[in-house]
């Protein structure tokens, strides 16, 4: 069996029985009620626009569940084939750690992919619905002077980033997971390092300007061996009409690639020191 | 060496040459990120942890907890309750720093509204020493006007607040060298609305300053489009007229009044 065929297999097993459990379905409710429910919060908020309110908070829906998905779903499958063991089973078998890996890996994200896809495109049919209320209304109709104002196509790019800012986030887990000998030291060292990529930033900026070195290079390691989450908080901006530049999805695209191909053939690192 | 921490070592080695390799190709995204988020590029370490768990924890929903938070900080409004409103003022600017709602009602509060529930608290107007109600009033003026500097550095571009602090300062400070500095600075940025600078030039005249006046308001007239309602043309001409007669300007040398578009065709 070539070793395309074995990760696909195991991607596709990792798939259905994520897409069974009841965490999965549990998020997708959760996340999906959050979103239809900012059309009826709006009345809240005393600082943007109506869509831009909607659309922030479908985001906001995506990136925490979605985030929760990463972590939970990948530690949980992980683990599940350690503790029943399967991965024994399916190890003595002519199957690679680096293909159980991959295959776990991929059946993860492609669950965190429909997530992400399915949250996407209700927040586009929530803002596409009000929107076309608005238009209808008299006293926004100058706000659309050119017809629809929301950017579609950029939300569509905003999810289709975000789902790659998990598949880092999954192969983070992994790597974790490889050394963790319980499920839940994993999803909360791995909660600890997704807080870490978004205060990442605060320490790149900080080192420069400390003088004693010890420190300085303390803070320059942190600021390049975690990968910055916040340069993926795109959407906020979306939403505010701005369009996304190709240069900035080329970059994420490219960011993205490098962190998921480099982060998972480490958790084969991990996972090779593991004892099962 | 233990196969656990040789493969920590390695997995920690790793990802910083990966992250040191992956910064150019970051670098483009990065610099997008921070032009827009001028939250980012603060230098106040306390509000930068603030934002970072936030953004990063709570996502878009930083907008939903800062408004319900701010409807909770109403009953502390109608209790005059001073501590739990300025926590509020505090925590629902750090939570959400865009909307301009929650900067200028909280400076607002704290310069308006805030020096009377002292003055109360210790036993009211009657039983306050006039000097004591003085020395409140300027701390909570100082207060709001330092809740307005924090907006200006996540809206470095937006008039409103030098506008508000210029307006403390002048009409409840009495400093109107202060205020100048803040008027002037508001009616130099792009959206100004045109009021910025003719109250710069009233407040020069008030010093005494009229050619310096007279001087700013004939650069900004030209500039102005007589069509436009907003921009007030014709008040800032009268005011040009002014001074042209209290600086006895021969008629010669007086500014030309703009054409209308209607009077130009």
């Amino acid at each position: 069996m070539n070793s395309l065929r074995i990760i696909r297999l195991i991607a596709g097993n990792t798939f259905l029985e994520a897409v069974r459990q009841k965490l999965f379905l549990f998020l997708v409710f959760i996340a999906a009620a959050f979103i239809v429910s900012s059309f009826y919060f709006r009345d809240l908020d005393f600082g943007f626009s109506e869509l831009k309110f909607i659309s922030d908070f479908g985001f906001g829906a995506i990136v925490f569940f979605g985030s929760i998905l990463s972590i939970a779903g990948a530690a949980q499958l992980f683990f599940n084939e350690i503790e029943n063991r399967t991965a024994l089973t399916i190890l003595a078998k002519p199957v690679r750690r680096i293909e159980f890996i991959l295959g776990k890996f991929t059946g993860v994200w492609a669950v965190v992919l429909a997530f992400t896809a399915m949250m996407t495109l209700l927040l586009m049919a929530i803002l596409w619905y009000r929107e076309g209320i608005l238009m209808g209304m008299e006293r926004f109709a100058r706000d659309f002077p050119e017809g629809r104002k929301v950017l579609y196509g950029d939300i569509l790019w905003v999810g289709f980033l975000q789902w790659l800012k998990f598949g880092i986030l999954i192969s983070i887990t992994m790597i974790v997971a490889g050394f963790a000998r319980t499920n839940l030291f994993t999803v909360v060292i791995s909660f600890f390092i997704l807080i870490i990529c978004h205060l990442q930033y605060l320490a790149r900026d900080a080192w420069a300007e400390i003088a004693f070195w010890p420190a300085r290079m303390g803070v320059a390691v942190m600021g390049f061996a975690f990968p910055n989450f916040q340069v993926f908080n795109v959407g906020e901006y979306v939403a505010l009409y701005e369009p996304l530049p190709w240069s900035v999805i080329g970059s994420l695209v490219g960011l993205s690639a490098i962190y998921i191909i480099v982060y998972n053939l480490l958790a084969v690192v991990s996972f090779r020191s593991r004892e099962i | 060496m233990n196969p656990f921490w040789k493969s920590l070592a390695l997995v920690l080695v790793a990802a910083f040459l990966v992250g040191l390799l992956a910064r150019p190709v970051e670098e483009p995204a990065w610099q997008w990120v921070r032009e827009q988020e001028p939250a980012l590029q603060l230098e106040s370490l306390e509000d930068l942890l603030g934002q970072g768990i936030i953004v990063g924890v709570m996502g878009g929903f930083r907008s939903i907890f800062a408004n319900l938070l701010w409807i909770r900080g109403s009953e502390y409004w109608k209790e005059q309750d001073l501590p739990g409103m300025q926590t509020m003022i505090r925590l629902v600017t750090a939570i959400d720093p865009r909307p301009s709602f929650f900067w200028m009602n909280g400076a607002r509060i704290t310069s308006l509204d805030m020096p009377h529930w002292r003055i109360r608290e210790q036993g009211g107007r009657q039983n306050v020493p006039e000097v004591v109600q003085e020395r409140i009033f300027e701390e909570q003026n100082l207060a709001g006007i330092e809740i307005l500097h924090r907006a200006m550095v996540y809206h470095p571009n937006n008039p409103q607040y030098p506008l508000e602090i210029g307006l403390i300062k002048a009409r409840r400070m009495d400093d109107l060298e202060g205020a100048l500095k803040y008027y002037r600075k508001a009616s130099e940025m792009p959206n100004a609305p045109a009021y910025a600078a003719r109250v710069y030039a009233q407040l020069l005249r008030r010093l005494g300053r009229d050619q310096e006046a007279y001087e700013w308001l004939a650069g900004i007239y030209p500039t102005l489009d007589p069509d436009n309602i907003y921009d007030r043309a014709e008040v800032m001409l009268r005011r040009i007229r002014e001074l042209e007669e209290d600086l006895n300007i021969p008629p010669e040398e007086r500014i030309p009044e703009l054409a209308r578009d209607s009077a130009r065709k």
